[in-house]
């Protein structure tokens, strides 16, 4: 069973934002506009944990350092906010230009009962693209925050279906953009994975996404993807209920050869589609990965000093999960201490633990869930990462105690403020080689 | 040395009379020689009424709303019957906002334009209904209210009520110095109500500090927009609210509520035939 340590109740280090968090959520849709409903500095913070000091990954138009926030002040509270709420989203409309607006209220509007859904419903009526979201902080993470977006722009904006479904489109569920410094060049990958496996996709977050028209068309695919342990299940069943439709969850996102061939077949096979394309895609993707190993295996063999053996990670689980079994089953590392900090929900650790108790031949590691930044510290001080170089995949918080160890640190989750990201992707058939590139970059000297 | 003053918050059941108990007090501890504030912590903004002559206080939040930050005391604290100072918190409109937030705002707001000044011998908080959350507990926290008085009738509703309430004094009096001084029946002339509302009292550990029978000479002066005292200061029912105030002045007996259970609850208002009495005089709840 997956260890649980006791919570102390509070969090030294945060590995994630709050629910309201999910603004960046609606930033991630071409034309979409988040507008948070709540107090002065709750932006701000959601801001530099989930976009800036997160691999400082930019933005364009409403999103990053532009939310228009309502700044909820002692008066809105005793007097009910509905008025400030009221004027922001009628300055938003006309300031701000966009094809989706999502009112997310936070902790103080949803403690003292604010009808929001009146207040938006009045512009829904007038025939603006506008949706609310119920994501006081307290409810959860921001991925809890992800979900409940994604669910209300369900729900409110796309509506009911009962047409034609297309043979071969499939919704995509992937990352939480933004939280994952990495999103946009892992949607690139894994999409540019689906299409050149004969898929049609509804990319619905990033640069290739059609914006809020194509989360129209959500309801004619023929089925939903889910690549992650457990984000977006609650989604895929919500989609099932609603629009009939069926969904194919892929717990691990596959990186390297071995792991994204797999997945190619299992998408391919439970589409149905002629697998021709998808066949001739792996051939030629497998050549060229295996060409650029072998070069690589020249560096491998033969570069003795200060490699690491042994190497912890510490994310979510998605990416703890991603990693360890890619360095562990491709490369052939070890993996000692792997460290989930995304607070999945209780009834998906078991499962999640269980990936990690197979996680390659013979390998079989047992992670623990910490959402403690302190706690997670604690943890790695124990670590014996053997003669070698400690690798550690981890966040910025976690780079005193890799120091202390005399360890590599990669940063690769929240808060990230050594790393700049611009289209980078770790996953797939091309990212694996760009995450070897920067571990043994690293390794050599190149920090 | 500044003497402390003595801070009273009185709860009690929505409708039971506390503001009118509170004021006809006031006007008895005003006779007696004392300096007394009333702070209304309803947003009907109805508990100065009677010492102002009328609904003539602009509340605290609607000043806030209005005038923004810059506020003098004057703005918010009228002089009432006797010099009493009379404060109204108000509050939002029914069915937005959050009361209870305002009331802290505006006791907060009090203390920071320094109205607890030192000539003054008590400060009452009239708080509405039920302590449904922080907000109406604001009184009775660390540093603010250290007596609270119920007000209660013999009537089934109101001992629920009560009980409840000593329920949130209970779990304050843990954290701080707030007691309770007792139960004060407001009589709705229900049967066996002293001997109930004593007993029930006696349950909780505190006292039934006083028992005003019920009168219409307070509604006469309501209608006046006066206290009795102050309306017919011969009358009997003036010398109630006399005796109260005196017996409210020399009281000793502050104590940390036992709330009962629902079903100890039950039992007394059954053992003084409340649920038979119900029966016989078709009382409707």
């Amino acid at each position: 069973m997956a260890e649980t340590k006791t919570k102390s109740g509070t969090i030294v280090h945060p590995h994630y934002g709050c629910t309201v968090g999910a603004a960046y959520t609606v930033a991630a849709i071409k034309g979409g506009v988040p507008i948070a409903n709540c107090g002065p500095g709750c932006m701000y913070k959601q801001f530099f944990l989930i976009s800036f000091d997160n691999g400082f990954q930019g933005s364009a138009g409403a999103g990053g350092g532009n939310v228009p926030s309502a700044n909820v002040g002692e008066n809105d509270i005793v007097f009910g906010g509905a008025q400030k709420l009221d004027d922001l989203i009628k300055s938003s409309l006309a300031v701000l230009k966009g094809d989706l607006y999502v009112v997310l209220t936070g902790c103080s509007g949803e403690l003292i009962g604010d009808d929001v859904e009146s207040v938006v419903r009045k512009y829904q009526e007038q025939g603006f693209p506008i949706v609310h979201a119920e994501t006081g902080g307290f409810k959860g993470t921001n991925i809890t925050g992800h979900e409940i977006v994604v669910e209300s722009i369900i729900d409110q904006y796309v509506g009911d279906y009962d047409g034609e479904k297309e043979q071969g489109l499939v919704n995509l569920w992937f990352d939480v953009p933004y939280f994952h410094q990495n999103w946009r060049g892992d949607y690139l990958e894994i999409v540019r994975i689906l299409k050149a496996s004969g898929l049609k996709v509804n990319v619905l977050f990033g640069p290739q996404s059609g914006g809020a028209k194509e989360w129209k068309n959500i309801p004619k695919a023929q089925f939903n993807l889910v690549i992650s342990p457990w984000v977006g299940v609650k989604t895929a069943k919500l989609l099932e209920r609603k629009y009939g439709q069926p969904y194919l969850h892929i717990p691990e996102i596959p990186i390297g050869e071995e792991a994204t061939t797999a997945f190619i077949r299992k998408v391919v096979e439970f589409a149905g589609i002629n697998k021709r394309k998808s066949e001739a895609f792996i051939k030629e993707e497998s050549q060229l990965y295996y060409y650029f190993l072998e070069h690589f295996a020249e560096f491998f063999s033969e570069y003795w000093f200060g490699l690491p053996s042994q190497f912890a990670v510490i994310g979510d689980s998605a990416y703890t999960l991603a990693y360890t079994k890619f360095l562990a089953s491709q490369i052939g590392m070890i993996p000692v201490k792997q460290i989930i900090t995304d607070n999945p929900p209780p009834r998906y650790r078991e499962k999640i633990a269980e990936y990690f108790h197979n996680i390659a031949e013979d390998v079989s590691v047992e992670p623990e869930f910490l959402e403690d930044g302190y706690l997670v510290e604690e943890s790695l001080r124990t670590v014996d990462f053997g003669s070698g170089v400690p690798l550690i995949l981890g966040t910025t918080w976690e780079s005193d105690v890799a120091a202390e160890k005399g360890g590599l640190l990669i940063e690769v989750g929240p808060p990230t403020t050594e790393e700049v990201t611009i289209n980078k992707t770790y996953i797939g058939y091309r990212g694996a080689f760009t995450l070897l590139e920067r571990i043994y970059s690293a390794a050599v000297g190149g920090k | 040395m500044a003497k402390e003053i003595r801070q009273i918050a009185i709860y009690g059941k929505g409708g039971i009379g506390k503001s009118t108990t509170t004021q006809n007090l006031t006007a008895g501890l005003v006779e007696r020689g004392n300096k007394v504030m009333v702070v209304g912590c309803d947003p009907k903004a109805d508990s100065t009424r009677l010492l102002l002559g009328g609904l003539a206080q602009r509340t605290v939040l609607d000043t806030l709303r209005e005038s923004g930050e810059d506020i003098e005391l004057e703005d918010i604290l009228k002089e009432g019957y006797g010099g009493t100072r009379c404060v109204e918190s108000g509050g939002p409109e029914p069915g937005v906002g959050c009361a209870g937030r305002g009331i802290i705002t505006s006791i907060g707001l009090l203390e920071r334009l320094g109205a607890y000044t030192d000539d003054l011998d008590y400060v009452f908080y009239d708080v509405l209904g039920d302590v449904v959350c922080g907000g109406f507990a604001m009184p009775i926290r660390e540093g603010k209210a250290k007596e609270i008085y119920i007000v209660a009738s013999g009537e089934m509703m109101a001992l629920y009520a009560a009980n409840n309430i000593s329920k949130g004094i209970a779990r304050y009096a843990k954290q701080g110095g707030v007691r309770l001084g007792g139960i004060i029946c407001n009589s709705r002339n229900v049967d066996r109500e002293r001997e109930l509302v004593a007993a029930f009292a006696k349950e909780l550990g505190t006292q039934l500090i006083h028992f005003v029978p019920r009168d219409n000479e307070v509604q006469r002066a309501e209608i006046h927009k006066k206290t009795v005292i102050d309306h017919k200061p011969d009358a009997k029912q003036a010398d109630e609210y006399r005796e109260l105030a005196k017996k409210i002045e020399e009281n000793t007996q502050f104590v940390i509520p036992k709330p009962l259970s629902q079903e100890r609850l039950e039992e007394i208002l059954f053992e003084y035939g409340l649920f038979d009495s119900i029966k016989e005089s078709n009382y409707h709840i």
